[in-house]
């Protein structure tokens, strides 16, 4: 296995460039995983030490996190803190303290798996990335990144940055799994009610985590049942069953979450 | 591939493979505090500090620790000595494979957050696994280690 360690942005890109196939790897906790299962991978670039792309920074109308910064830095950062409670709220239950320090947002994202909690979050809060390649940058909606199970639209790309807009709203977060914590999602839910109603995503519910539609325009209807939950719950997840966990259970988890958010939300 | 690196303060240079853990580079240089127990970012046993932060050296590959700076149990020998002790004195160790990971976790709640409240202690240790002891001894042995 050819091993390449990239000491600047563009050093990067050109990585990228030159050998296509090549894996990126930056907290290396999927990556390593990874390797582990199948070990087909040629190479990897490794992109840990860019440290440009580590800083959050805050503007007058969202919050820009680099794809490198850690879970750790997210949860220490004030105004994550002060402003994206909810992003706080899911780095809490992610994984253990030395996978958190380990554990990049960009890492999460891109690894584009079933489980990923902190991307079914910034679904919610309408995040937007900036990817990087070297025929230049472009900016494309988190929705619009996923294309399947463990599978994205980044064509040779490297993601650069997350840009969460700032907006008055609400949130509900759980998260269930085998133990309190260190705890790969059976299913998460992330549920966001601002001016313009309910956004709502979950992980571990379908073979990528994406926006929950008809439960969304269920909720917005205000007209809302057992039985309709379930229909519309019907129309948005696919759970798979694992071995973690059962597509029924799954099923019902997702429904009594969905319950306790718009009760708790309407309530407030 | 040459890598170059300090551990426990002291330079380094050997060879190793690119697909190589920093778990099991680590323990082939001597420091056999840092365990091999799940080898999947579960347990905790192989926690060294790496660039300051506690990690798990079965996560990371050998080329990454490229010009870092790692730490390991061996040499916070001073710095642990009351954990340590502690740990004897409450019964937080029976069997003993988990718990160098353990005190390097102690150790690194204690000198950046160091609250006693036993909920936030119990928290803190969400990244380590022991099969024995039921934790409640652990978390006493580390709550005492702070008065
Ligand atoms: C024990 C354990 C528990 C875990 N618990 C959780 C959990 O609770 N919740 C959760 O969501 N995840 C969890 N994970 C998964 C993992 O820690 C996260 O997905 C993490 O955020 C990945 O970040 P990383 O930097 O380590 O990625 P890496 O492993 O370095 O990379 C992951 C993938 O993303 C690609 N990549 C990385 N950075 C970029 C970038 N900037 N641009 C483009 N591609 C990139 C890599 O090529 C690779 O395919 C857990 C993992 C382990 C081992
Ligand atoms: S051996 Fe690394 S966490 Fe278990
Ligand atoms: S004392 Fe045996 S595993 Fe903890």
């Amino acid at each position: 296995m050819i091993y390449h360690r990239a000491e600047h942005l563009d050093d990067a890109l050109n990585l990228i460039h030159q050998h296509p196939d090549f894996l990126l790897l930056c907290g290396s906790t999927d990556v390593a995983v990874q390797l582990s299962d199948q070990n087909t991978v040629q190479g990897l670039i490794d992109i840990g030490g860019l440290s440009e792309l580590r800083a959050i920074e805050m503007g007058s109308e969202s919050i820009h996190i680099g794809a490198l910064a850690t879970v750790t830095e997210i949860m220490e950062s004030a105004a994550v803190r002060t402003h994206l409670p909810l992003l706080i709220a899911a780095s809490e239950v992610f994984a253990s303290h030395q996978i958190r320090n380990l554990a990049t947002l960009g890492g999460n994202i891109a690894n584009a798996s079933p489980a990923a909690d902190l991307t079914a979050v910034l679904l919610v809060l309408n995040a937007t990335l900036t990817l990087g390649s070297k025929q230049g940058r472009r900016e494309i909606a988190l929705d619009e990144l996923f294309c399947g199970y463990k599978c994205t639209k980044l064509d040779h790309e490297m993601i650069l940055g997350i840009t969460i807009p700032l907006q008055e709203h609400q949130w509900y977060y759980r998260k269930a799994g085998a133990r309190e914590r260190l705890n790969i999602a059976k299913v998460s839910l992330a549920v966001v009610k601002n001016s313009g109603g309910y956004c709502i995503s979950g992980a571990s519910l379908n073979p990528y985590a994406l926006r929950l539609r008809h439960v969304e325009e269920l909720l917005n209807s205000g007209d809302v049942s057992d039985e309709k939950i379930s229909e519309a719950l019907a129309q948005d997840i696919a759970p798979s069953g694992s071995f973690r966990s059962t597509k029924a259970y799954r099923t019902r988890v997702a429904f009594n979450m969905v319950k306790e958010a718009f009760s708790s939300l309407e309530a407030s | 591939m040459q890598i170059r690196c300090t551990i426990n303060s002291r330079p380094y240079r050997f060879e190793c493979e690119p697909e190589e853990r920093l778990l099991d580079v680590v323990r082939r240089l001597g420091m056999l505090s840092v365990k091999k127990g799940c080898g999947e970012g579960e347990c905790g046993t192989c926690s060294l500090f790496f660039n300051g932060k506690l990690v798990n050296s079965c996560l990371l590959l050998a080329p990454q620790m490229q010009g870092a700076e790692i730490v390991t149990l061996e040499g916070l020998q001073k710095e642990t000595e009351t954990i340590r002790e502690n740990f004897a004195k409450e019964g937080a160790v029976q069997c003993g494979f988990c718990t160098p990971g353990f005190v390097m976790r102690a150790y690194d709640y204690i000198i950046h957050e160091g609250s006693k409240d036993e909920k936030r202690v119990k928290e803190a240790l969400d990244g380590n696994i022991c099969r024995c002891t039921g934790y409640q001894k652990i978390v006493e042995a580390i709550v005492k280690s702070m008065s």
